[in-house]
């Protein structure tokens, strides 16, 4: 079986259209960072946070009364995978289980004949709050260096820069939608904690896997068809790599989507973001990574070998 | 046959080794599913004759991370600065001044809080000298005293801390120690969040200290509600404070005192509650114990403005060097029915400790039978016994308070001399409480105090949901996954989802080899190696197809796809690989799950999607000479 024969694209061609593309999604993405922000999670926040099942559905508002008449005013306040679900999160700091204690009394005093069991209630102290913040970042740029240093010995400098613009434009593009579709929909929430931040270099990994597969084959064919005309060259590569590209993404795509639906909350933010990333990750190889390479080199006139 | 031997024995030898190391997991699974269906007696007969065998596939099965599982975990940090502090001697403003910032500083900063006191010291041009060990030490020696002080007190914490969690009684705990100070408890299958925290945090400091004789206590009480009462008129919180506390004194006096509740009698002649709090700021909310002499009750609400007012500087001075003022644990209840406030009860008493917790050998928790109130008994060594004996001896008749970790559990009558060494503590509320100062007075007093920093628990529903939601989610990627490859490479497909199975065999083996633990993110990790894995076995197979549609032959074809794929493969999966690492390195817990997973997938996945596939295609073109369908 195969979904196509052999293709001939003009992939190049329409790279500006899609630049476009990319430039309105990342601005897009961009103003609701800055407008909404994204959503930190206990992990990096520090405070306190319970997750309570109801036995029966309960009103988010009346959540909220329940915790304003206990003291905790700036508690966030949202489902979790279903209506009996709860999550509540305060960065109150208090000693002991003060803070836990008082959110339960809170919640025993508001819904008596609906009783709650608590499923999950994390404490973090405000140094560990900031380490793991500084251990997120640490991480985020560890990768990147150690992706740059790999791919500068792997290929020449102008096509590892690609890559690595590529990789920059997947995650502010990915963060952007994460930010936009938090809340959105209801029981997605995209809370930025430490799977998330796994998430973001999974994706770093499978953009960067699709790029070097397409890279490897302009290599291939450089050799192969010497004189060829870069853009030429770059379209028959993708071409000719098109049918695995959208076949390995397909697979993680349902892979991801499944994951998404039916694994739960815990880790339904790291399935989001790796869906995003995996579709801009094998998107970005061709119209950025590649694309940037094109821009340079017909504004240069010079070569664009990937190798010497 | 003979050019694959060698392969295939290799592939054998992993099968082999990967049941080897997954058969503890499926016996677990099966003992446990087995144990479940049967109840009461037949359950323990069933435990008792195959203990050995449980014991050794719990131990060996692939471990479960808590959000799985359910559990408790804790970090906690030996608070090294208090250990610094408690150390110095002769500790003077300088000192002080010089602990302040050196806690300022601590919070933020990575090194050492010796290291950051032994700075500051050598800032100012001061030795250390001056409070601590010998004049003649260098800043050297101390350093290193205080230095070697704390890497004990860590690793006695530590053990201090085992002894507990495994007197307590938790199956597969696990204890780590992270960094310089900190130590990892996780608690798999435990909920009582006050529990553990009582369990862990209590240093356990136990301590017998004299009460301070009554009319001295009183003096002194007086002299502080003389000087409240004269600067009450310009400090406008405390006369707040000290008005907000009288009804409690009301209630208390009923019944410790017998007054009247309207009028209170004074040596001043009767004044009204207002009138009485205005003149004796202390002593209305700080109730002098007529019928327990030597001690204050203080109600709840009170507390605070209590322990506020003997924290001032004036107040301060009036309290002599030797004495000090405690709490008692536990509140009592005082009052007509209705009108019940609970107080706790303030105990002044000698600075230093007449005996201190090291003497005791035994401790065992009872229902006292007088009372059918539970108590802690404990009994000391022979130098412990002789102190004590001494002790009692020469106080008879007067209080001795017994403190565990600087609150008053009980303050007992000296009646007669106490010969033998032994002791209890009462005050608690439950037995479970009582097990648990058991407990802790077996194992020892911590050497410096720990702080909780972090604390995560999760219920075992929600892990339960999880296992469900990630077996349901894994098992439908995996399926949607072998169909396609079957469908869409045909009888290439059909070998590669052969591979893939042996990656989830091989990927779960080395996750119970390594003693790895399975986490939520652990199992996303899973699901996503395998659509990773499947990538390689695609780039290989449309290379075949296109070299067979150049017109090579199915062994050339075979041939060039796998060789000419190879670059690729390993290219992209190498930068994944590093991702993977950086993850382990940086995260914690569920994240350090995921990024197991991930490395492992690679790595056997690549063994099964390059080495085993490769087998499988070069025995069948040789067998039947024909190409494989590749779709």
């Amino acid at each position: 079986m195969r979904f196509f024969g052999k293709t001939s694209i003009d992939f190049m061609g329409k790279r500006y259209i899609w630049y476009a593309v990319s430039a309105t999604v990342i601005a897009a993405g961009m103003l609701s960072l800055i407008v909404k922000g994204v959503n930190y999670g206990i992990d990096f926040l520090g405070g306190t946070e319970i997750v309570v099942r109801f036995q029966n559905n309960v009103d988010v508002g009346d959540i909220r009364t329940a915790m304003d008449k206990a003291g905790f005013t700036k508690a966030e306040i949202k489902t979790f995978g279903s209506d009996r679900d709860i999550l509540i999160r305060t960065p109150e700091q208090g000693e002991g289980t003060v803070v836990g204690d008082r959110i339960r009394g809170g919640l025993q005093a508001q819904f008596p004949t609906n009783p709650f069991v608590v499923q999950k209630e994390d404490k973090i102290g405000p140094k560990i709050g900031a380490e793991l913040r500084r251990d997120a970042i640490y991480a985020v740029l560890a990768s990147l260096g150690a992706i740059l240093l790999y791919l500068g010995f792997r290929f020449k400098f102008l096509w590892a820069a690609g890559a690595v613009t590529a990789l920059f434009h997947d995650v502010l593009l990915t963060l952007g939608l994460v930010s936009i579709f938090d809340g959105l929909i209801p029981h997605l929430n995209l809370e930025f904690n430490q799977t998330m931040v796994a998430a973001f270099l999974t994706l770093v990994g499978l953009s960067n896997n699709d790029t070097v597969v397409i890279f490897d084959r302009i290599r291939e064919n450089q050799k192969l068809f010497k004189s060829m005309d870069l853009v030429a060259l770059i379209n028959k590569s993708v071409n000719e790599v098109l049918s695995r590209t959208i076949i390995t993404s397909g697979t993680v795509f349902v892979v991801l989507g499944v994951l998404l639906v039916f694994g739960g909350e815990v880790t339904r933010g790291f399935a989001f973001a790796s869906l995003v990333g995996i579709v801009t990750g094998t998107y970005s190889s061709i119209y950025i990574a590649s694309a940037l390479v094109v821009e340079v080199v017909t504004r240069t006139k010079t070569q664009g070998k990937l190798i010497d | 046959m003979k050019k694959y031997a060698g392969r295939l024995i290799i592939i054998a030898a992993c099968i082999v080794v990967a049941v080897y190391y997954l058969l503890p997991t499926w016996r677990d699974y099966d003992l446990r599913k087995h144990l479940s269906s049967l109840t009461g007696d037949d359950s323990l007969q069933y435990v008792a004759k195959h203990e050995t065998e449980i014991r050794d596939a719990r131990a060996r099965r692939i471990k479960l991370g808590l959000d799985l599982q359910g559990g408790m975990r804790v970090v906690l940090e030996v608070n090294v600065l208090k250990l610094i502090e408690d150390l110095a001697k002769n500790k003077d403003e300088v000192f002080n001044q010089i602990m302040k910032e050196v806690r300022a500083e601590a919070r933020t900063s990575e090194e050492s809080p010796v290291l950051l006191l032994r700075r500051k010291f050598e800032a100012r041009q001061i030795r250390m000298s001056r409070y601590y060990r010998n004049l003649r030490d260098t800043n050297d020696d101390i350093f290193k005293f205080l230095d070697d002080e704390s890497t004990k007190a860590i690793d006695r914490g530590m053990e201090i801390v085992r002894n507990r969690v495994d007197q307590y009684g938790v199956s597969e705990p696990s204890i780590q120690k992270l960094g310089g100070t900190r130590i990892i408890v996780e608690l798999p299958g435990v909920n009582k969040e006050t529990e553990v925290r009582q369990l862990l945090q209590g240093t356990a400091l136990l301590e017998f200290k004299l009460l301070k004789e009554p009319e001295v206590t009183y003096r002194i009480a007086e002299s502080i509600d003389k000087l409240l009462a004269s600067t009450a008129k310009t400090d406008t919180t405390l006369a707040d404070s000290l008005f907000a506390g009288t009804t409690a004194t009301d209630t208390a006096r009923g019944d410790s005192a017998k007054a009247d509740t309207a009028k209170i009698a004074t040596p001043e002649g009767e004044l009204s509650q207002e009138e009485f709090a205005r003149k004796h700021p202390f002593f209305s909310i700080a109730i002098y114990n007529e019928q327990f002499k030597g001690e204050f009750l203080v109600a709840e609400d009170n507390k605070d403005r209590v322990r506020r007012i003997l924290d001032r500087d004036d107040v301060q001075k009036l309290i002599p060097n030797d004495m000090e003022f405690l709490w008692s644990a536990k509140t009592q209840t005082f009052g007509e029915k209705g009108q019940e406030k609970k107080f706790f009860r303030l105990y002044p008493v000698k600075k230093t400790a007449e005996l201190t917790g090291g003497v005791i050998v035994n401790a065992k928790w009872q229902i006292d039978p007088n009372y059918n109130r539970p108590i802690v008994t404990m009994e000391m060594n022979n130098e412990g016994s002789r102190e004590w004996a001494r002790i009692t001896g020469a106080n008879i008749n007067k209080r001795i308070a017994i403190v565990l970790d600087n609150s008053v559990f009980s303050a007992p009558n000296v009646i007669s001399k106490i010969t033998g060494g032994h002791s209890q503590i009462e005050g608690m509320e439950s037995e479970a409480e009582a097990k648990l100062l058991e407990i802790v007075l077996k194992a020892g007093a911590l050497p410096a105090p720990v702080d909780i920093i972090e604390q995560r628990s999760v219920g075992p529903s929600l892990g339960e949901d999880s296992i469900r939601a990630g077996i349901m989610s894994a098992g439908i990627a995996i399926g949607l996954t072998i169909l396609f490859m079957a469908i869409y490479y045909h009888t290439g497909g059909a070998v590669a989802d052969f591979a893939l199975m042996f990656t989830v065999i091989f990927l779960l083996a080395v996750l119970a080899a390594f003693g790895g633990t399975l986490t939520m993110p652990g199992i996303a990790g899973i699901i996503l190696t395998l659509a990773v894995a499947v990538d390689a076995n695609v780039l290989i197979y449309e290379r075949i197809r296109e070299e067979t549609a150049g017109g090579k032959t199915p062994r050339a074809a075979v041939d060039a796809g796998y060789s000419k794929a190879f670059t690729a493969i390993f290219d992209s999966n190498l930068t994944t690989l590093l991702t993977g690492v950086i993850l382990y390195q940086f995260g914690t817990g569920p994240v350090q799950g995921f990024a197991l997973t991930l490395m492992i997938g690679i790595v056997v996945s690549l063994f099964s999607a390059i080495i085993i596939t490769r087998v499988v295609f070069d025995m069948m073109i040789d067998r039947s000479g024909i190409a494989v369908n590749f779709g």
